[in-house]
């Protein structure tokens, strides 16, 4: 009784709407977003940044990539292939760690890049998993910003070490070295210097964990300059487990000191060898110590170990042998004479961040660079990419008006590229195409020729691409006067009109305009930015080492928006905080950027968006981090900009870099901040974080592809991801979400009938991006997850005959249902081996449908169409052909499954009366129908009625043609033998049910039974 | 008034309950308690099931067969062939070729790593501390739209390519019934070998006495591989002893 009760309660609460009424403002992104889906495009074949190595200490197939911007991939099969176990949390990464007391279980992974370029994303703290990363815990250190090191105790898995370098971009107290001794639960600052100098690498001697080397770095960057150096970087030295440190300096450089790398030999702990950035050029490079740091010897000032000290600062020494040594750089150096001369690693992708060697064996090394991971099997002379590693950081994307469309963007160091959306087979690594040298920022199609425009860093070069012909020039402007000097953001804006195809905008300090494609150039503007000289002294950038790359260029305009309603009208950002605009086509200017309340001045304007509503109506948002300033700034104006007002709610977390407006609902609104999507349904009120298949990763630019209505996002370390078709968010309302069910209208959906041969040839270990689905996607709204009792869900055509049954999805928020448009497979006579054919559904054809889904005892229905291909080379006649030939073998196929059914049960009643002669005549008629010997493989037998009937009908049913004369000839003959079969069959089932008495199933129970 | 009472009292805390800090044993226990009692589960000595899966568009029909003693058989229906696999005769577990239609042995690994796992019928959770097994609460997330209490379990490890490997998986109950309604995997060998699979659970129906969820949704890492819905399960089947035996080699019928 009790138990009976307690169940029924269960069902009448299930039942029960508790709780406070879902409302926009209330509901959680996820309870709403259910099968609404971010689907990762890569590309991989040029990967992204890494940042940092780590491999298992006892088990030589797993090993970790810590990204720049991708989170963390572990790998279990040595390097071959890597997947992702950190997509919920920040995916900028400084460190990954493994407990080598539990190596397969306590993972800790420091978040915050840590090669300080201009472009790098932030970090938010350390965290700890204690299940192989299944689940995390945040350990704290939020405003560390960059963490460089982790090292546990191999002797004490509670005692945990941390080196934080800190806040990039100013000043902060959260750095140094920490140690906790209750495995991460609380902390103690053991090295700390000031503000500006954090811990650049940290190093434990592996036989005595109180052993501790700690390299100080003093560093600054701004939007306009980087400074490597100063009086308190140093190396440190504790032989105490931290309490006391002592600098090391023995042999060092005189002067001031920039960014130390240290590394302490596994196989000889005297060992050590230093990276030193220094005053005098001669005095920078490796040194070695031999009497673990009581004196130092210089050992080499190579270029590849000097360069550029901010970004390559990596000695990683041979576990099993000291003098072989591994410095990051531009390519990667190795020595194998204790550091006294070098040679590059192998060809790879420039930029080498980390190398880890194999644990077994030396020869195989693991290298991460700006262009992912490469596996040496030769000791470094060899290099071959990870290919399933979609870690491009885009710094801008756009999408054409192709089918399907086409995606555009720059990669940070990796280029300009352009490829498909979806692809025959998947997305592969060949459907990419490149599109310029380079970094690559932002990368345009024309709007109606087969031209793209894309760029390098600083706009050095401006292509303009024929793709047709494969004909390529640069278009850049250039000065008008000697006097004149250009101000190009690292990042050079471009724009392409509306309203006028051949249209071509740029900006330096000044709007250019083109209006032939950018042959010719028309400056519209005057100097639009506070023109800050104080700004503008690039030459002098980089502290000990200079580092003009033309990366810290600053006040530049950085973005520009003509409006899609009134070619007039056009709105420029500046990296210095400038927002104006223009109403006369760039006669007069109004900087509004005084209109802008609560906006600290000069904070960098990433992004306008020009509204398709109104002329007068945009949105801007602001980025402040290169001000030490992560606050989210997003800002709508209805009136040309004299007012503006925030829609930034508490929920967004992270500095906004873009926001793209809806095309149909003006309330609908995207943002994109360094820790991911936003999507706001109440014009800015309320931000949902959407989190489906969606990492935390930095959003650089998002584009709404119009005619699919697709969301496609720029990721800054995930490559492209693409949420197909949001206009279900459209809909989505207080009154919607009331609602127990609630479908979404389903647009006329295009039956597919295009196949190719593409196949998977080589893609074993590649990245392949997902295809938008062809199916026609049922979309509804549960205002509560379907739990218990049953639910069911088929398609029906108009006269209510079942055409499929679906599985509905059960989620509470947004379901997706995808239904192929085809019936179920058709009966196939039961053989000894399985008929192929039969393994073809064949399409309905175009019409209306309607969905029939119960749920309890409710039952909701929705009607959609299905249309045929406007492309399609088929008439109307041929159509009605193509499916009534379809249809009639389809039927015929199941005929004779029910033939060769009542058959069997004759034989078999025939077998238990004794009747010999009857179950021999039936055999020998039954030969003849289906195989009854053989396999399904090489041992297969002779083809017999049921496998040509089948083959045919799946010949006709699989094209998207109609019948040609030979498969209506060869209907013939097959319809043919099928009615002499019959014939056959009907007489000698006439002849033994007049002897016997046998109950058959009917055709439909037969087709209904399993 | 007992009845009122006892209502009440369920009343309570099925509402109130979820709101405060829930231990996994509670959990569980209403779990047990509210899918039929855990004496009822105790007492279950087989299942037989008859259902269809429906893969990229494909549907066929399944059978699968469950008993006590860890014997257990899975056979599709293709073209009225049954093909069977995954069936373990206490022994030996094997499955059938497609090309020969033939049956052949899994290999030692996942036949050992397989009878780890024949104490868990009819669920892991029943005894799982005399099993050797650990269940930790997570905390709460929410999953397919619910919120949901995350319990992990940790049974014996498996051994993959010769390397010993802890088995987890992660429970999600929902917090208003406590009903699983998601299992999440990792994957441990194979293509697939790292990524998750999660199992989706609904459509709990009654059947002799317990609570059955009736529909289950296959993905790994997030994309759907494929549905299955049950038509009817029984409890307790009488069973053809000699279906789950290793067929040995048989002439070719001619």
């Amino acid at each position: 009784m009790m138990k009976k009760l307690s169940i029924l309660l269960v069902f009448f609460l299930a039942g029960m709407p508790f709780g406070i009424s879902q409302t926009l403002e209330n509901i959680d992104g996820k309870a709403l977003f259910g099968d609404l889906k971010a689907r990762h495009i890569g590309p991989a074949l040029m990967s992204g940044r890494i940042n940092d190595m780590e491999v298992h200490p006892t088990n030589s197939k797993i090993l970790f990539a810590g990204t720049a911007g991708g989170g963390v991939w572990k790998s279990n099969d040595g390097g071959a292939t890597f997947n992702p176990i950190f997509d919920e949390y920040c995916q900028s990464i400084g460190a990954v760690a493994l407990d080598p007391n539990d190596p397969d279980r306590t993972i800790y992974v420091g978040t915050g890049e840590t090669w300080t370029r201009n472009s790098v994303s932030i970090g938010d703290g350390l965290y700890k998993s204690t299940d192989g990363g299944a689940n995390w815990t945040k350990l704290g250190f939020k405003d560390s910003e960059r963490i460089a090191n982790i090292i546990v105790n191999p002797k004490n898995s509670q005692e945990v070490y941390v080196g934080v370098l800190g806040a990039l971009w100013g000043d902060s107290e959260e750095r140094g070295v920490y140690k906790s001794m209750d495995g991460g639960t609380t902390w103690e600052r053991l090295l700390y210097v000031n503000p500006k100098t954090g811990c650049a690498d940290l190093a434990m001697d592996p036989n005595d964990p109180n052993v501790l080397y700690a390299s100080m770095w003093e560093f600054r960057r701004t939007g306009w300059s980087f400074e490597s150096g100063g009086a308190n970087s140093a190396l440190y030295k504790s032989t105490d487990g931290g309490k006391s440190w002592n600098k090391i300096h023995n042999g060092f450089p005189e002067g001031n000191l920039g960014r130390l790398a240290i590394a302490v030999a596994p196989s000889n702990p005297n060992v050590l060898y230093t990276v030193i950035e220094a005053e005098k050029d001669e005095r920078k490079g490796l040194y070695r110590s031999d009497d673990a740091g009581a004196s130092w010897k210089q050992l080499n000032n190579d270029f590849g170990i000097t360069v550029r000290p901010f970004y390559f600062s990596r000695i990683v020494v041979d576990p099993k042998n000291e003098d072989v040594v591994v410095k990051g750089g531009l390519s990667g150096s190795i020595s194998r004479d204790g550091g006294k001369t070098f040679k590059n690693l192998g060809n790879m992708h420039s930029d080498i961040h980390d190398i880890a060697f194999n644990i077994k064996d030396s020869d195989i090394m693991y290298v991460g660079t700006d262009g992912g991971v490469y596996r040496s099997w030769d000791g470094g002379t060899t290099m071959e990419i990870v290919e399933n590693l979609p870690l491009s950081q885009f710094y801008h994307i756009s999408v054409d008006d192709a089918e399907p469309y086409n995606v555009y963007g720059g990669l940070q160091d990796n280029g300009s590229w352009w490829g498909p959306s979806s692809s025959p087979g998947g997305v592969e690594a060949r459907d990419w195409n490149s599109v310029g040298f380079g970094d690559g920022f932002r990368v345009l199609k024309h709007p109606t020729k087969n031209i793209i425009y894309s760029e390098m860093q600083g706009a050095d070069n401006v292509w303009r691409y024929d793709v047709d012909r494969m004909l390529t020039k640069t278009i850049q402007p250039l000065p008008t006067s000697e006097d004149q000097k250009l101000r190009w953001n690292w990042n050079a804006p471009m724009a392409v009109s509306t309203h006028q195809p051949d249209r071509f905008y740029m900006g330096s300090q000044y709007v250019h305009k083109s209006e032939d494609m950018g042959d010719t150039w028309e400056i519209i503007s005057p100097d639009l930015t506070t023109n800050d000289p104080s700004k503008q002294n690039q030459e002098d950038s980089g502290g000990l080492s200079v580092d003009n790359s033309g990366a810290e260029n600053h006040t530049t305009i950085f973005t520009i928006a003509e409006s899609s309603l009134d070619e007039n009208v056009i709105w420029v950002g500046t990296d210095d905080g400038n927002v104006q605009v223009t109403r006369d086509g760039g006669k007069t200017w109004t900087n509004t950027t005084g209109n802008i309340p609560d906006l600290p001045a000069n904070t960098w304007c990433y992004h306008i968006e020009a509204s398709v509503f109104e002329p007068g109506t945009a949105y801007a948002v602001f980025d402040g981090h290169t001000m030490n300033d992560m606050t989210p700034y997003a800002y709508k104006t209805t009136d040309f900009g004299q007012s503006w007002k925030s829609i930034i709610s508490e929920d967004v977390v992270g500095f906004v870099r873009n926001i793209q407006e809806d095309y149909v609902n003006p309330d609908l609104l995207f943002l994109g901040t360094e820790f991911g999507l936003y999507i706001t349904m109440d014009g800015g009120a309320t931000w949902k974080k959407f989190t489906n298949n969606m990492p935390s990763v930095a959003i650089h630019f998002i584009d709404l592809q119009k005619r699919t209505s697709d969301l496609v996002l720029g990721t800054h370390g995930r490559g492209v991801i693409i949420i197909d078709d949001i206009s279900p968010l459209r809909s989505i309302n207080n009154e919607v979400l009331a609602k127990n069910v609630h479908f979404f209208d389903t647009p006329d959906t295009v039956i597919d009938e295009t196949s190719s041969f593409s196949g998977s040839f080589g893609t074993e270990t590649q990245f392949v991006g997902p295809n938008k689905t062809k199916s026609v996607q049922i979309k509804y709204y549960l205002k509560k997850r379907h739990t218990f009792g049953k639910m069911a869900m088929e398609i029906q055509d108009m006269d209510g005959n079942q055409m499929a049954e679906l599985s509905p999805g059960k989620s509470k928020g947004i379901n997706i249902v995808t239904w192929n448009y085809r019936r179920k497979l058709p009966k196939i006579a039961k053989g000894k081996t399985f008929s192929f054919g039969g393994f073809t559904a064949p399409r309905v054809p175009e019409g209306t449908y309607k969905v029939v889904m119960t749920k309890g005892k409710e039952t909701y229905e929705h009607s959609f169409n299905l249309v045929y291909d406007k492309n399609s080379p088929l008439s109307k006649k041929d159509r009605e052909l193509k499916n009534a030939t379809t249809m009639q073998l389809y039927d015929m196929t199941q005929e004779l499954a029910y033939l060769v059914y009542e058959l069997d049960e004759i034989v078999r009643n025939a077998e238990l009366k004794g009747d010999k002669k009857t179950v021999s005549k039936l055999n020998a008629l039954k030969e003849t129908l289906v195989i009854t010997t053989g396999d399904n493989y090489v041992g297969s037998a002779e083809p017999q009625l049921r496998e040509h009937m089948a083959d045919l009908y799946s010949k006709v049913a699989s094209s998207y043609d109609k019948p040609t004369a030979a498969e209506l000839n060869n209907l013939a003959v097959i319809s043919a033998r099928f009615n002499k079969a019959q014939q056959d069959f009907q007489k000698i089932r006439d002849k033994y049910l007049k002897k016997q008495e046998l109950e058959f199933k009917s055709f439909d129970e037969f087709l209904e039974s399993r | 008034m007992k009845t009122l009472k006892i209502l009440t009292t369920l009343l309570f805390f099925t509402l109130i309950l979820p709101i405060q800090a829930q231990t996994a044993d509670e959990i569980l226990t209403n779990y047990f308690e509210n899918t039929g009692g855990l004496d009822n589960w105790k007492a279950l000595e087989g299942l037989k099931i008859a259902g269809k899966v429906n893969q990229q568009g494909m549907e066929f029909p399944i059978n699968i067969l469950q008993l006590k003693d860890g014997r257990q058989m899975s056979s599709f229906v293709f073209q009225g062939k049954e093909i069977k696999q995954g069936v373990y005769d206490g022994e030996t577990l094997w499955n059938t070729n497609f090309m020969t239609m033939k049956a052949e042995k899994a290999d030692a690994e996942q036949t050992a790593n397989f009878k780890l796992n024949t104490n868990d019928f009819p669920d892991a959770f029943i005894d799982y501390e005399a099993k050797g097994y650990t269940v930790e609460l997570i905390g709460k997330e929410t999953t397919d739209g619910t919120e949901t209490f995350k319990i992990k379990l940790v049974k014996e490890p498996v051994t993959v390519d010769g390397v010993e490997k802890d088995d987890v998986s992660f429970y999600y109950f929902d917090t208003e019934n406590f009903v699983p309604i998601a299992v999440e995997s990792e994957i441990t060998s194979g293509q697939g070998k790292g990524q998750m699979s999660k199992t989706t659970m609904s459509d709990y129906q009654e059947a002799g006495g317990l609570y059955f969820a009736y529909s289950t949704t296959q993905y790994v890492n997030g994309n759907l591989i494929w549905t299955m819905s049950m038509d009817n399960i029984e409890i307790n089947p009488a069973i053809d002893e000699s279906a789950f035996a290793f067929p040995e080699e048989i002439a070719e019928e001619k």
